[in-house]
């Protein structure tokens, strides 16, 4: 097999020309920050969005951004925090140097998920190149917008298979004055009861994870057995501490004020180490526990878990076995759930996905409709398409 | 040419005889929505009363090339319910259950007939609510607020209806049933949940919702702050966003619009103040009373000339009554009007008020403002008197402010939606390329145009040869439709 043409574009143009003087499969690649969804198969170019860099317009006092879709988003907020302002993701990735291109493609998000969303809540618009060089914008540069269909949201958890994002409009938030992260130790069955009250309560948490001690490396407890309920808040200095204290009143004994740090623990857990499999999943947060327990080696102390109490979205790294991994997809969709397979060793030859949704039939013709040759990203919905 | 009878007996079976509206004077009531300019006489009125139902009348439809249009509460404000001639309405008034509140995980699943409020009432016991919240929520509802991706006076801080959707069951073009979206926010594949909220009934029919619900705000602090020009009130605006401060709610009225509620519903307005700005502040205690006191000082510093902070729920409720009567009322300064829904970036607003006012002025007419200040939602409305013959400037100048929008860097619509109304200024907003990509997304879920067409997209048949900027169409011209 012959090593794929290496097509690095740096602006719209280039794109659509690489895409048009190309033929034949084509996958797309940001900063590489993760091996997400199903293994590419062989393709005739690779079109590297690492070179489509920068903000295009930032308007403060709109607060909204435009950039280049290989931009590291760790990078855009960087230059956005010089207005007080961001753009409020915080997936493990980032801290690799994932763009938001790819953060879009791969539906990433983190524990802000809760109160900010995913990158679906926050893209305002997009300019996409199809495969057949079309050049398509959809949406604008303002926040509340209906005209049209949205079609950043269908590029949202695409995988690189409908289009090449090349620009995105980004809503912003501010800058929070000040955060205060609470802990409380206690094991996965304990989280759901523990964190109900500040989430049924008028504290606005921007986040509620909890995640396993273990770091998954088989030095600690069963992850199901140990791990901490993080909350989150961002306040304005003069409310902070008596928000942090009444947040403390809720979640009960044990509870303590932590560092931010504790977010970076959660998010080394949320990657997995090289020898797991990572799944990502997501379900009716009641039932979450349950589920997460009952995964193959999650009970073990080679597995890390985190769950999104109030989302409904986790991890769980398990020891790796491509048998395991589909018990894990089959589970998961009995429980009315979806899963993705992201990290794992290579080679592991496990299926990304699990059966599929009902929505498969839609997701197929609007393939069919924009990539009528299928041209891009081959191998990322296998076995589906 | 009107359906035939086998066609008529087939969609009898589908929904039940007695759930088929056919007489021409009753389905007369289901010619319009809230755009009542345009007006089409469907041949027949479908009321199914379960998914199944739907779903076998769409089949009917499928199967017979039968063109149909969902309905609910009829209250949208760009013709998005428009039924289309020879035609079906499939109306969803009567899928009206709540299937479920699980407090457990603060969602609720109902059925698209629901109206808005409703959701909030069933959720109210434990603590929760359902945030987006439209003007007309007391009687819209959830399917319509889907189909619309509603937004809200509460959108700038709680975000719009797609951000609280978790998932719907749609009944495709074809009759299948398929859901989009899920238990939790991560999905399988590409957000076609997010495609289809906001799709204005154009790529199928929300038969089921499953909605996020918040716990209740415990704090809710409003004010009504007067300013002697629109500009210093957009100051404070600015101000607001650059102290970092996310309100639930920032709107602005100018003084026409001030006259026309403080005449309706006596809410304590100051009739013949340039501007007046509601803000409202909701979440913690502490977080709200301090960053309250900023915004009471951000006020003082522009000049703000009588400051009333709502001291009770009465008092709250007044204030909100007069901004929301504000287009109900502009009926008693002027005979006739019509809303826009423009959006500009917030930065703008100034500038798009004084071309706006220079317009009006132009056209001989007056312009009322009311707007969401803090996400640039422009509601200008334009009054005239039709039987002065103004209708045809009115609305001329209508279209050349949601074009002027756009010309600012913003977008024809924050919240109606492109229906029938702006279909044809499309292309102002977007290319050839763009238009036609957003064609093959639609073609790929309603291959055979069977779906609320003639909404959204320009199609020559309504706009003319050559889309473009309005002009009356063929069909207005044949007397065929008419706009008021």
């Amino acid at each position: 097999m012959s090593t794929p043409t290496a097509l690095r574009p740096t602006d719209l143009r280039g794109v659509r020309d690489a895409v048009l003087d190309s033929a034949g499969p084509l996958a797309i690649a940001g900063a590489g920050t993760a091996a997400w969804a199903g293994d590419l198969h062989p393709v005739d170019a690779v079109l590297d969005t690492t070179g489509l860099t920068g903000v295009i317009a930032h308007n403060p006092g709109d607060m909204t951004v435009s950039a280049y879709a290989g931009t590291p988003l760790r990078e855009l907020n960087e230059t956005l925090a010089a207005h007080g302002q961001r753009v409020a993701l915080d997936a493990a990735r980032v801290a690799r140097g994932a763009t938001i291109g790819g953060l879009i493609a791969t539906a990433d998000a983190g524990p802000a998920a809760l109160a900010r969303g995913s990158m679906r809540d926050l893209v305002i618009g997009a300019t996409v190149v199809l495969a057949d060089g079309t050049v398509a914008r959809s949406g604008g540069h303002v926040i509340k917008n209906v005209a049209g269909y949205d079609l950043a949201k269908l590029l949202h958890g695409s995988y690189g298979t409908l289009g090449v994002l090349v620009e995105v409009v980004l809503r912003l938030h501010p800058v929070p004055k000040q955060t205060a992260t609470l802990a409380l130790d206690c094991p996965l069955a304990e989280a759901a009861g523990r964190a109900a009250p500040v989430l049924d309560g008028p504290y606005e948490p921007v986040a509620v994870e909890w995640r396993s001690h273990s770091s998954g490396d088989g030095s600690g407890p069963a992850a199901t057995e140990a791990g901490r309920l993080l909350v989150r808040i961002e306040a304005t200095p003069d409310a902070l501490g008596a928000r942090a204290r009444r947040l403390l009143r809720a979640l009960g004994s044990g509870a303590t004020e932590a560092g931010a740090q504790e977010w970076a623990a959660h998010a080394e857990r949320v990657r997995g180490r090289p020898e797991q499999a990572v799944l990502r999943l997501g379900a009716r947060p009641s039932t979450l526990p349950g589920l997460l327990a009952a995964l193959p080696g999650a009970a073990t102390d080679a597995a890390a878990l985190t769950l999104g109490v109030g989302t409904g979205v986790a991890t769980a790294a398990l020891p790796a076995s491509a048998e395991d991994v589909v018990a894990a997809h089959h589970a998961v969709h009995a429980a009315g759930g979806t899963s993705v397979l992201r990290d794992r060793p290579a080679g592991l030859g496990a299926p990304a996905w699990g059966p599929p949704p009902s929505a498969l039939r839609v997701f197929k013709a609007v393939k069919t409709a924009l990539d009528p040759e299928a041209r891009l990203g081959p191998g990322r919905f296998d076995p589906w398409i | 040419m009107a359906l035939d009878k086998t066609i008529h007996s087939a969609f009898a079976r589908a929904t039940g005889p007695e759930n088929v509206i056919d007489d021409p004077v009753r389905c007369r009531a289901y010619e319009c929505d809230g755009l009542t300019g345009y007006r089409v006489v469907p041949d027949l009125v479908l009321l199914p009363r379960d998914a199944a139902a739907v779903a076998a009348a769409v089949r009917v439809c499928a199967e017979h090339g039968v063109a149909f249009v969902a309905r609910g509460a009829g209250t949208g404000l760009s013709g998005g319910a428009l039924p289309v001639a020879d035609g079906v309405v499939i109306s969803l008034s009567r899928l009206r259950r709540i299937l479920e509140i699980d407090p457990v995980n603060r969602r609720a699943v109902i059925e698209p007939g629901v109206t808005n409020l409703e959701i909030t009432a069933a959720a109210a016991p434990h603590g929760l609510y359902y945030a987006p919240d439209p003007s007309s929520q007391q009687v819209c509802t959830i399917g319509g607020n889907v189909a619309e991706n509603s937004g809200g006076a509460h959108c700038l801080k709680y975000g719009f209806t797609t951000n609280h959707v978790l998932a719907t069951e749609v009944v495709l073009p074809d009759g299948s049933i398929v859901t989009f979206g899920g238990d939790s926010p991560e999905q399988a594949g590409p957000d076609l949940r997010g495609v289809f909220v906001g799709s204005e009934g154009t790529l199928g029919i929300t038969t089921k919702i499953t909605v996020r619900l918040l716990p209740t705000p415990e704090t809710v602090r409003t004010l009504l702050a007067d300013f002697p020009s629109i500009g210093a009130a957009g100051d404070v605006v600015s101000d607001i966003v650059a102290a970092g401060i996310v309100p639930a709610a920032v709107e602005m009225m100018d003084t026409l619009a001030i006259e026309a509620a403080e005449q309706a519903v006596h809410a304590g307005y100051t009739v013949g103040v340039a501007a007046a700005l509601v803000v409202e502040l909701d979440g913690p205690v502490e977080e709200c009373e301090v960053q309250f006191d900023q915004v009471k000082r951000i006020c003082d510093r522009h000049g703000c000339t009588r400051l009333h902070i709502a001291g009770s729920a009465e008092e709250r409720a007044a204030i909100w009554r007069g901004r929301k009567a504000a287009f109900a009322a502009v009926g008693r300064i002027s005979p006739d009007y019509f809303v826009q829904d423009g959006v500009v970036p917030r930065t703008r607003l100034g500038e798009v008020l004084d071309r706006i006012a220079a317009m009006g002025k132009a056209a001989g007419l007056r312009v009322a403002n009311v707007f969401h200040a803090g996400d640039g939602n422009l509601h200008p409305l334009v009054l005239y008197n039709a039987a002065a013959g103004e209708t045809e400037r009115a609305e001329r100048l209508s279209a050349q402010i949601a074009e002027l929008c756009v010309e600012l860097g913003g977008s024809l619509s924050g919240e109606h939606g492109i229906g029938t109304d702006k279909a044809c200024s499309m292309p102002k907003m977007f290319s050839r390329d763009d238009l036609a990509v957003m064609q093959r997304v639609r073609d790929a879920f309603d291959p055979d145009g069977l779906c609320n067409p003639g909404k959204v997209l320009p199609t020559p048949r309504l706009c003319g040869e050559r889309p473009g900027p309005y002009r009356p169409h063929p069909l207005e011209e044949a007397g065929v439709i008419e706009r008021l």
